[in-house]
């Protein structure tokens, strides 16, 4: 039996599985304190239902994309711990580098040839350990973080002070980074000013934020609202198109 | 406050409780379960870790992820709120999909940051997004071997591989429109500064941090500015 085979077999699929699950049971539990205390401070249901929608829509696309990157490391290390990896505190942009960091560290290269059981499962170790802290941060601080994020002024908690305004300029300064990498990307991507960087991230940003232009207008002038639950994913569909039209 | 003000106060303050209690709970549970897999499916294999070689592999790359955690802690925790973060800290993908995710979801039931019903609706959000991940990921697990030509045609890859500038594409439409000129002056800062330090864009991460600052920054000068004015 290959070393894939067994970082494929029943056993890691039970373990992997079974944390996956409670994990899920979790976000249930979270989900359902939610909805009742929403509903015994008196919100709107329907808003709460729109929420609900908005978000499930919203994370289908970014989801297969995740999936994706369960598929580039299944070569590797296998199905099951790049399936727990990336539904249980992993991110896309962290697993591969720290995997391949840590296979330098036990003298392989991150491919199914050089793979031993071993270097699995201190792959596996370090994987864990790195990305840990934001969770123990909100075990041990958070707590008294929300605390004082919340203050003790009246107006913040109607919405009325600047916490409002500064989310949404935290926000702006992070759409800011991401859109002002493209557009440096383009233009230095392949020396300074050269002009000759990848483009595709540019155009579908831009095809994005027409889409998204168009979905507004709709729900805004035609007031159709109900398409504001869908606007993102629809604009994300029309970005990711471009670049598939392009072929890029 | 009247008397129904005060009784949602209390629910409130009970409910907050409740969900840190909870929260450190799953955290911690969590944190047992992501620690103790590797010793478990080692133990499966026939091999444990090699802990000095996960020591080493730690310093190498581990205290790079530590600094960007903490920062990730201080800057998502406002955004996310009680339930959100406990969730979002435990699932993950909290730049390309999380943050957004609350961020849009607050944003279609206009809930004001600090109060009760953006707890609310980030918490609601955030569970119902790391659901439909763990749906999709089972999903495809699950029917890993018809599905790999499809998610593996070259024709779809710059699709999959463009994911996240659809995204903050989108996003950005919806949030520049709030106040144009406050936006321009860290998208032109960020753009020159990705131009004339190209290697940066390995790190665009961590120029959220310079990024959020500065408009930030910009977004308390407009405000004490306007609040002045409307005093006098």
């Amino acid at each position: 039996m290959s070393v894939l085979d067994q970082l494929n077999g029943s056993g890691l699929y039970l373990i992997c599985g079974g944390i996956v699950l409670i994990i899920a049971v979790i976000c249930v539990i979270f989900l359902v304190r939610a909805w009742r205390a929403g509903k015994a401070l008196g919100m709107d249901t329907v808003k709460m239902k729109r929420a609900i929608t908005s978000s499930a829509t919203f994370s289908l696309l970014p989801s297969v994309g995740i999936l994706l990157g369960v598929l580039a490391l299944s070569g590797s290390l296998g199905i099951p711990w790049p399936w727990l990896r990336l539904s249980v505190i992993g991110a896309l942009h962290y697993e591969t580098q720290v995997a391949s960091a840590a296979a330098e560290q036990v003298g392989i290269t991150l491919s199914p040839e050089a793979m031993t059981t071993q270097a699995f499962s201190t792959i596996a170790l370090l994987m864990s350990v790195c990305i840990m802290w934001g969770m123990i941060l909100t075990t041990i601080f958070n707590r008294k973080y929300v605390k004082k994020l919340q203050g003790k002024d009246p107006e913040k908690k109607t919405g009325g002070g600047f916490g409002d305004l500064a989310m949404i300029a935290m926000f702006i300064g992070m759409v800011s980074a991401y859109l002002g990498s493209y557009l440096g990307g383009f233009v230095s991507g392949n020396g300074r000013f050269t002009f000759s960087g990848d483009w595709t991230p540019l155009l579908v940003a831009a095809v994005a934020a027409l889409a998204m232009a168009g979905f507004t207008w709709l729900a805004e002038k035609k007031h159709w609202e109900w398409l504001d639950n869908f606007s993102i994913a629809g604009s994300m569909l029309l970005g990711m198109l471009s670049a598939v039209l392009v072929g890029h | 406050m009247n008397t129904n003000q005060k009784m949602n106060s209390e629910k409130y303050e009970a409910y907050l409780k409740a969900t840190h209690r909870l929260g450190r709970a799953v955290s911690l549970l969590t944190l047992v379960m992501l620690l103790g897999a590797p010793f478990l499916i080692g133990g499966l294999l026939g091999t444990m870790p090699d802990i000095g070689a996960a020591a080493r592999g730690f310093l190498s790359v581990g205290l790079v992820w530590t600094v960007s955690s903490i920062v990730e802690y201080l800057v998502y925790t406002p955004m996310l709120g009680a339930g959100g973060s406990y969730l979002a800290f435990i699932t993950g993908n909290l730049i390309n999909m999380k943050i957004p995710c609350a961020m849009n979801a607050r944003e279609l039931v206009d809930a004001k940051a600090g109060t009760p019903e953006n707890e609310v609706i980030s918490t609601l959000s955030i569970a119902t997004s790391s659901l439909v991940t763990i749906v999709v990921l089972a999903a495809g697990v699950a029917l890993m071997i018809p599905l790999r030509p499809v998610l593996e045609s070259p024709t779809l890859q710059p699709a999959f591989a463009n994911v996240v500038p659809a995204l903050f594409g989108a996003m950005a439409y919806k949030y520049f429109r709030k106040d144009v000129r406050l936006a321009a002056v860290p998208l032109l800062c960020m753009t020159l500064l990705f131009m004339f330090v190209p290697s940066l864009t390995s790190s665009t991460s961590f120029m959220i941090i310079p990024s959020g600052a500065l408009a930030i920054g910009l977004s308390w000068l407009k405000y004490r500015k306007a609040r002045k004015e409307a005093q006098q």
